[in-house]
């Protein structure tokens, strides 16, 4: 068999007419679908978000009013601690003036003068005097 | 052009053409209806679908095309088995005179309900529609290669099953 003749043997057969009876049914069908569209106003967003949180809105609901209770939480705790840290910055060399002044305080309380004094100075001392007697002698 | 001139300029065009290739598809003459007239409340509904389309008889098919798929789908999951349905479909093809000629149309509606529904498809589309593999690659979102084999191992089937046949009447 030839596949060229096969095929062209296919080809020219008739296919059936659509019923004549269709035509009016269809177009009607369609012509009121149109007509009794709730709104012509793009109708897919809507039905898109309506599909999305169809299988489950009391979990969506529950979802979004933890989320609201987060926000709130977190704007609300968020306001005191700016507030509280905005004046320590200014107040930083009186803090450590402070500081030294107690640990001093503390030092002489305990008794140990050494740390309770500041620093000496460093003043040079005469070296031993040990070789000089003996050039004395 | 009103909105029901649009329908009815369109259904004239490629109704024709669309239920021949629903009618092979889901081999059934009830559902083919339902699918034409879903197709034709989607175009009433949405008007500006075929704006923009280049080649309008592709983009229906492929409209046509996806619902059957989905009510195939659907029909699957209610243990509808579309391989019977195939086997007992009604005729595709114009009523012939010939005895000859009518107990090919038969077997050859026999032969055509075998293949499964995407080679049916491609095979309808390439012998009846006269469309080229790629023209029924974006009809049927495929590659024209998938299309290719597809209609090969169709109309290979459909070839050795109507061997016999064809040789007595040629």
């Amino acid at each position: 068999m030839n596949p060229d003749d096969f095929e062209k043997r296919l080809e020219h057969q008739r296919l059936r007419p659509i019923p004549g009876a269709w035509r009016g049914e269809i177009l009607d069908a369609a012509r009121r679908a149109r007509d009794h569209q709730p709104s012509t106003f793009n109708p897919q967003p809507a039905s898109w978000w309506r599909e999305l949180l169809w299988p489950c809105p009391q979990a969506w609901a529950g979802l979004a009013a933890v989320w609201v209770l987060i926000l709130a939480l977190n704007s609300v705790t968020r306001e005191p601690a700016r507030s509280a840290r905005s004046p320590n910055a200014p107040r930083a060399p009186e803090v450590l003036m402070a500081l030294r002044e107690h640990r001093r305080l503390l030092a002489e309380l305990i008794g140990s003068p050494t740390a309770a004094e500041q620093p000496k100075p460093f003043e040079p001392r005469p070296r031993s005097e040990r070789s000089q007697r003996i050039v004395a002698a | 052009m009103s909105p029901s001139d649009f329908l009815a300029r369109v259904y004239d065009d490629h109704a024709h053409a669309l239920f021949g290739f629903l009618l092979n598809f889901t081999r059934d003459e009830t559902d083919t209806k339902d699918l034409l007239q879903e197709l034709f409340v989607k175009l009433a509904q949405q008007p500006g679908l075929l704006e923009a389309v280049r080649d309008e008889r592709a983009y229906l098919i492929r409209l046509a095309h996806n619902l059957a798929i989905d009510l195939m789908r659907r029909r699957a999951t209610r243990g509808k088995n579309y391989e019977q349905l195939a086997a007992e479909s009604a005729s595709i093809f114009a009523p012939a005179v010939e005895p000859d000629e009518q107990a090919f149309h038969q077997a050859l509606v026999a032969a055509l309900g075998e293949l499964p529904p995407e080679q049916r498809a491609v095979v309808h589309l390439k012998l009846w529609e006269g469309l080229t593999f790629e023209a029924i690659a974006e009809a049927l979102d495929l590659l024209p290669n998938t299309v290719a084999s597809r209609y090969r191992y169709g109309l290979d089937k459909m070839r050795d099953r109507l061997r016999l046949l064809y040789e007595e009447i040629k």
